[in-house]
């Protein structure tokens, strides 16, 4: 498993050497069945200066990816360690949703700097409509390895937008019991779009509903509901 | 010539701030207003008043090198953190309609020129200097922001609080010795 990674998960932190290293001591432990293989180079690796998170190249790991058993195992840890600390599924749900929006801030930031710091004059975005378009697209892509699948905009209400992903990579391996059916792991997506949302000056309280059609079981919807500032700074371009 | 940076938060909270002094030589600019100043103004206010009238007097005392009258080190650091504070309505007047990350001398205020940069996070790096220096000051920038971003991976590093990174400090000050 640990040495066929499923190439389905890209990083968006650089320290994915640095963590490698940080859990070397579990290696030599019996209580994960991990092969012990780098024992010796762990040791030489420890020997020498540790590395400087300033000397790391923000780019070195833009290609890299993480195993989908990896991260599943990771998540799941997650999702057991919240519900234990939580005593029902909003609170859950809105802690998994800070936990999301401390990865959004940092994915706002490496993302944008990976696109724009080549260029003479870098951008941000300013208006919504792209904002969110790239969020569909940018983000999802350095986080998820694809697109999401659709945005629709609501029809009743004019300050809520949605993402649509069809099967949420961070939901392969959920089943939710059906006790607790109100339950969406994605709110920890949510976070995440959440922080991008706010980084860019676009506050919003952002939550994810399970809505399966046929042939989609664990399709989700993220559901943007944007504060009144955003409508009335987006009015101020119109004219 | 001094150059003086600030790091600020979404908030306005600021997070880092920098007084960086060049060995590149300063433009004379003669200023009428400090020989108008009434005899009274060389009391407790004498400082900020020559700061703020844009006085020559007090650039030219940073020659003395390790000198306590240095622009901005001392008493003076208030008018620098007013200076900068007063470019924050420009500064977020400008960055509502502008997408660009790098706002090359938005504000001027004497002899203070203010130049800014915003994240796509919403951080803001002010910087206050004398002389046009729009390419030096643009690469400044790019690197403080590589290096910022570096920061923010950290996951010990919570967002929008004061960074308090020694190697933070020296590589900034690294890239303001080389560029400003």
């Amino acid at each position: 498993m640990a040495q066929q990674p499923h190439p389905r998960f890209s990083v968006m932190s650089t320290s994915s050497l640095s963590s490698a290293d940080a859990l070397s001591p579990a290696t030599s432990t019996t209580r994960f069945s991990l092969p012990s293989v780098n024992t010796a180079s762990t040791s030489t690796r420890h020997a020498g200066p540790r590395p400087n998170i300033f000397d790391r190249s923000l780019n070195k790991t833009r290609t890299t990816e993480v195993s989908t058993s990896a991260f599943a195992f990771l998540f799941s840890e997650v999702v057991q360690y919240t519900q234990k600390r939580v005593s029902g599924i909003n609170d859950l749900e809105r802690r998994l949703n800070t936990l999301g929006y401390r990865i959004g801030t940092r994915v706002l930031e490496l993302m944008a700097w990976r696109a724009e710091s080549g260029s003479k004059a870098p951008k941000r975005e300013i208006r919504f409509l792209p904002a969110l378009m790239s969020i569909h697209t940018q983000v999802w892509k350095a986080v998820f390895g694809k697109p999401a699948d659709a945005i629709e905009k609501s029809v009743s209400n004019e300050d809520e937008y949605m993402i649509i992903d069809n099967e949420p990579a961070i939901e392969r391996y959920i089943s939710v019991p059906r006790d607790m059916s109100q339950l969406s792991c994605s709110s920890f997506t949510a976070g995440i779009v959440e922080a991008v949302l706010d980084g860019l000056g676009f506050p919003a309280r952002v939550t994810a509903h399970n809505t399966p059609v046929q042939g989609h079981p664990a399709r989700t919807t993220i559901l943007i509901k944007l504060e009144k500032s955003v409508l009335e700074r987006e009015e101020v371009f119109k004219t | 010539m001094s150059h003086h940076l600030f790091l600020l938060s979404p908030s306005d909270t600021p997070l880092y701030s920098l007084t960086h002094y060049s060995t590149k030589p300063i433009p004379s600019t003669g200023s009428a207003l400090t020989s108008n100043l009434p005899s009274w103004s060389t009391s407790a206010f004498a400082g900020t008043l020559t700061a703020l009238s844009g006085a020559s007097s007090a650039t030219q005392s940073h020659h003395v090198q390790g000198g306590a009258a240095r622009m901005g080190g001392g008493q003076d650091r208030h008018v620098i953190q007013m200076i900068a504070n007063a470019s924050l309505d420009v500064v977020e007047d400008v960055m509502r309609k502008d997408g660009a990350m790098y706002l090359k001398s938005v504000d001027k205020f004497n002899e203070w020129m203010v130049s800014a940069f915003i994240t796509p996070g919403n951080m803001k790096f002010v910087l206050l200097h004398e002389a046009k220096n729009d390419d030096g000051i643009k690469s400044f920038f790019n690197e403080v922001w590589e290096l910022y971003v570096k920061t923010m991976l950290n996951p010990f590093h919570t967002a929008h609080t004061s960074i308090r990174s020694p190697v933070f400090d020296a590589r900034v000050r690294t890239s303001a010795k080389k560029y400003l």
